[in-house]
């Protein structure tokens, strides 16, 4: 009921665009909350069990999310692609985070409909983790300083037909390699994440059809704490380089509910909230005060790492390679490759 | 209540007093510079913030 009354507001005082949007974010939320799919959980599945069934299924999401998209994309050439720049901020922050995502048990997506659902952890972090989106944000320009190269968009120099093909031809690559590493006689894929890879990428392809960009999360964050701290007045928005942009200004000054990441990011939780309304989540084991500590702290780090590596595992590694770019090609091992210490430190501290 | 209840609900009332004190703090939004629902089509190039961008 309040999910409806906050559609109705939105269309009467902001805008249908808005409130529509905020619409395919409950989907995305009730999605992600409805069949659990937790990149963190599947990626964590294949390198301790050998399970390859989250995996597969996030393979199967990128596939799809990036046979719709990349089509809209060359028809329409006012939509964009979320093209990060190749450089050293971006290796970085994608090994970090995916090393952090262990600990903190979600991603950017997961912390989200994680809070949605009540857990208490992941409710702890994510202010936590939108702290860690505005300095990392606040912080780019030294970081970019350490070298970069112009964003690359595979559709743009291949053309839609040849790109999509490329992206399922790498994806399938990966999948074998998947297969190489479990072995045989492993089940391949769970229902759950059939009909979730569906939903996400058509909603992803929505948002990108509505909105004009692609899905995103952690901007959003970002935003709401950079309001925070610019009205404490700890914060001089003018006097930095990001914040500065004549684009992040203006929505620096302007209703959240006008920004499209801070939309889909509410709808996201409300969509996880529906879900939590209609079954009993089983109590998960509380946490002892050390892994507390190590959660919340995890939570920061990931936000800031998800500035440095232009996005998380949606802005970046869904919504880079569906549309393209090739910064979410290069997202996807580094945090791979962080995942494997991660998994280490969350054993260690007994999470 | 469970604590995991009373924590969920302190988490939505926080964060719809967020919400709440955004829009009070924030300039009117004149409803009818409203975009068109479909950007793709539209002829107006995408303006949002996203993760992906560097500066």
């Amino acid at each position: 009921m309040a999910l409806v009354a906050f559609f109705v507001l939105l269309v009467w005082f902001v805008a249908v665009r808005q409130a529509v949007l905020f619409a395919v974010g409950i989907g995305m939320g009730a999605a992600l909350a409805g069949a659990r799919l937790g990149f963190t959980t599947g990626w964590r599945q294949l390198v301790e069990d050998r399970d390859p069934r989250g995996t597969v299924g996030q393979l199967l999401l990128l596939g799809l999310a990036a046979t719709l998209s990349m089509p809209l994309l060359a028809s329409y050439p006012e939509l964009q692609a979320a093209l990060g720049p190749p450089s050293v901020s971006l290796v970085l922050g994608a090994f970090v985070f995916g090393l952090a995502m262990q600990i903190s048990d979600g991603c950017g997506s997961g912390t989200l409909y994680k809070a949605g659902l009540g857990v208490p952890l992941n409710m702890g972090i994510l202010p936590l983790f939108a702290l860690g989106s505005f300095l990392g944000s606040a912080h780019l320009d030294r970081w970019l300083a350490l070298g970069e190269v112009a964003p690359v968009s595979i559709v743009q120099s291949w053309g839609a037909g040849y790109a999509l093909a490329g992206t399922w031809i790498a994806l399938i690559a990966i999948g074998i390699g998947v297969r190489l590493w479990v072995g045989w006689g492993r089940q391949w894929i769970a229902r759950r994440w059939v009909w979730g890879a569906l939903a996400l990428a058509v909603l992803a392809a929505l948002n990108l059809a509505i909105a004009g960009q692609p899905w995103g999360v952690v901007y959003g964050f970002g935003l709401w704490a950079a309001k925070l701290a610019q009205a404490t007045g700890s914060f001089d928005a003018a006097g930095n380089a990001f914040w500065s942009q004549a684009g992040n200004a203006q929505r620096l000054s302007q209703s959240l509910l006008l920004d499209v990441t801070s939309i889909t990011n509410i709808g996201i939780l409300g969509g996880a909230l529906w879900i939590a309304a209609r079954r009993r989540e089983a109590s998960a084991r509380p946490l002892t005060a050390q892994q507390w500590l190590i959660g919340l702290v995890a939570g920061f780090v990931l936000g800031y790492s998800s500035r440095l590596a232009f996005g998380c595992n949606i802005g970046a590694m869904l919504s880079g390679i569906s549309t393209g770019s090739l910064h979410g090609w290069m997202w996807m091992p580094m945090a791979f490759a962080g995942t494997l210490i991660g998994v280490r430190v969350r054993r260690r501290f007994g999470f | 209540m469970t604590i995991r209840s009373l924590s969920s609900t302190v988490f939505w009332i926080a964060l719809v007093l967020f919400v709440a004190w955004d829009w009070s703090q924030s300039p009117p939004i004149d409803v009818r510079q409203e975009p068109p629902l479909f950007a793709a089509g539209s002829g107006q190039a995408a303006s949002g913030g996203h993760c992906s961008l560097a500066r």
